[in-house]
């Protein structure tokens, strides 16, 4: 089980129909070409302080402490007992619940969770409620005043760590793997949170960040006047703070998701991969993070040149433009393995330590299902992911644009756009096979 | 030309409908017979099967030969038709443990001596074929 990619698995997704592929690459170069010239020309989504309040009753209960400080009691049980049953349950994956809890409810279901119910991992993170308690140690963070100083690419490490295990390191799939990296990861930010104060979570827990990343794009978000609304997921996307490190988030995650992909294809399997060397693993996964960034960079420099837009600013500015397109990557390769492997974790469930007649829910003799879902329905899936991505994309960019610099030529804003169609067309192409 | 928050409705409904999915999914139904292994038999690989029926598409026989740590013969990625009876044949210089994943199917494998397993490939997707003691993967099923 060490060698397929994203941590577990039985399977993966056939190529996607050519047909597909060049219908979703047309509609990608039309719509984008249709919101540049025919959509808005002033900006008009709204931002920070747009969005009908929520009643007074789902405010107060969202913004109780009590609330939270149970629901984290209750996520730090569930991890608790989660990472026992790796260490004491059977040692194979197949009959392991937590490498399935990990890698696929947890980590894949993180995203629909997120994007209905928005930040949830950031109230339910149960490392919060162990550095409440940690606080002691320290009652006032030396580290405190350094952090805003720090932006959120200590998530983009964390983040990255967790895809290099995810993806790269073998016997990723194994539950002792699993268990000593959570372990790991729950230590170091418990000590960095200790330093810097409770305020780390927000910028340097992965999991936390990209939750939150999300959740920009659930109809859920917060007002500039702190108050919990209602809103377009556009408006809460494009109101996104435009942080130092931001685009080094997405870039990760868009960077390793096309990694994820190219392992798939016949090229890597047959060529680079072969050898299942974790060198030539960590390498490919640079190197198409370093691939992203250079077309991301070059895009959003070349856009602001023409646009005569200071060109630091740039890269960051643009940022929150491409996690749509991060995110159609991510449904489009882990949608199939959310509902067909996804089912291994129900069916473990009943049996967490594999003890002989155990049978908590009746649901331990069940099969996975692997055809519950069709391969056709799965490459529309994964299409129509990509291109409501892009197209969400391209839209937040265009209003971008026009926020920046109000009579913004539509054709300023070529250059990142055609990167952003040459990514689309990469995630197409990526599903196809090449 | 559709506007964006139209879009998104669908796109969140599209959300919605695989968390349904998700959960109704681990309902969990066993797929038709996946077929048995046996073991020893001569490799030589006619493409002839008794399981092949009049109706169903003729049958495929993959064959693999493990030397030095190293896969020949039928490597790389196989496409075979929904529904294809198949013969799988691997040889190998060492003992090893070969596994069909997904069908789940997995064989022990004597030094030297070609062992078949036989499969209806009725579930479509990739799927890998893995030696467990070399942790390679010799070939890659791609049923659909």
């Amino acid at each position: 089980m060490t060698v397929l990619a994203h941590g577990v698995g039985t399977r993966t997704d056939l190529p996607i129909p050519i047909g597909l592929a060049l219908f979703g690459a047309g509609a990608a170069i039309l719509l984008t070409f249709s919101i540049l010239l025919l959509f808005w020309r002033t900006p008009r989504l709204g931002g920070a302080g747009s969005g009908r309040p929520l009643p007074a009753v789902v405010q107060r209960a969202a913004n109780s402490s009590a609330l939270r400080r149970t629901l984290q009691a209750v996520t730090l049980a569930a991890t608790v007992f989660v990472v026992t049953a790796g260490l004491a349950g059977p040692p194979d994956t197949p009959h392991n619940l937590e490498p399935w809890v990990f890698y696929v409810t947890f980590w894949v279901g993180l995203v629909p969770a997120s994007l209905l119910l928005g930040p949830v991992w950031r109230v339910i993170n149960p490392l919060r409620l162990v550095s409440r308690a940690l606080r002691v140690l320290l009652p006032k963070p030396p580290g405190a005043e350094r952090l805003p100083s720090l932006g959120l690419w200590p998530a983009a490490v964390s983040l990255a760590a967790f895809l290099w295990l995810e993806l790269v390191c073998p016997g990723r799939s194994l539950p002792g793997t699993v268990a000593g990296f959570v372990l790991g990861y729950a230590v170091v930010q418990l000590a960095l949170s200790v330093w810097f104060g409770e305020g780390w979570f927000a910028v340097g827990d992965g999991f936390e960040v990209y939750s939150s990343l999300i959740a920009r794009l659930s109809p859920w978000g917060r007002r500039d006047d702190g108050r919990l609304v209602v809103r377009s997921p556009l408006a809460g996307m494009i109101a996104t703070p435009p942080m130092p490190g931001l685009a080094a988030v997405v870039i990760v995650l868009l960077g390793s998701t096309a990694f994820d992909g190219l392992t798939r294809t016949v090229f890597w399997q047959s060529g680079p991969g072969a050898s299942n060397n974790p060198v030539i693993g960590t390498l490919g996964m640079l190197a198409m993070i370093g691939l992203v960034t250079a077309m991301y960079v070059i895009g959003t420099l070349l856009s602001g040149r023409l646009a005569r837009q200071p060109l630091a600013v740039q890269p960051g500015r643009y940022a929150a433009t491409v996690v749509p397109i991060a995110l159609g990557y991510t449904v489009a390769h882990y949608f199939s393995l959310f509902v067909l492997d996804g089912q291994t974790t129900w069916i473990l469930a009943s049996n967490p330590f594999g003890t002989p007649g155990v049978d908590l829910f009746g649901t331990y003799t069940n099969v996975l299902d692997l055809t519950a879902v069709s391969a056709g329905t799965i490459a529309l899936v994964q299409v129509c992911a990509i291109i409501t991505g892009h197209v969400l994309g391209v839209t937040l960019a265009h209003e971008r644009a026009l926020l920046s610099e109000r009579r913004a030529r539509a054709s300023d804003q070529l250059p990142l756009v055609i990167v952003m169609v040459l990514f689309t067309f990469g995630g197409l192409g990526l599903l196809f096979g090449f | 030309m559709t506007r964006p928050p139209a879009l998104l409705r669908r796109a969140l409904g599209g959300l919605l409908l695989t968390a349904v999915v998700a959960l109704s999914g681990c309902a969990g139904r066993a797929p038709a017979a996946t077929g048995s292994s046996s073991g020893g038999g001569s490799s030589s690989g006619s493409g002839s099967s008794a399981a092949a029926g009049a109706t169903s598409p003729a049958a495929r026989t993959i064959t693999v030969t493990v030397t030095h740590g190293k896969a020949h013969g039928d490597t790389g990625r196989i496409p075979v038709p929904l529904g294809t009876p198949v013969r799988l044949v691997v040889t190998s210089d060492t003992a090893d443990e070969v596994h069909l994943h997904g069908y789940d199917i997995e064989e022990e494998l004597a030094p030297g001596k070609p062992t078949t397993l036989t499969l209806v490939a009725n579930v479509p997707g990739v799927f890998e074929v893995e030696l467990h003691e070399l942790n390679i993967v010799i070939v890659h099923l791609q049923v659909g």
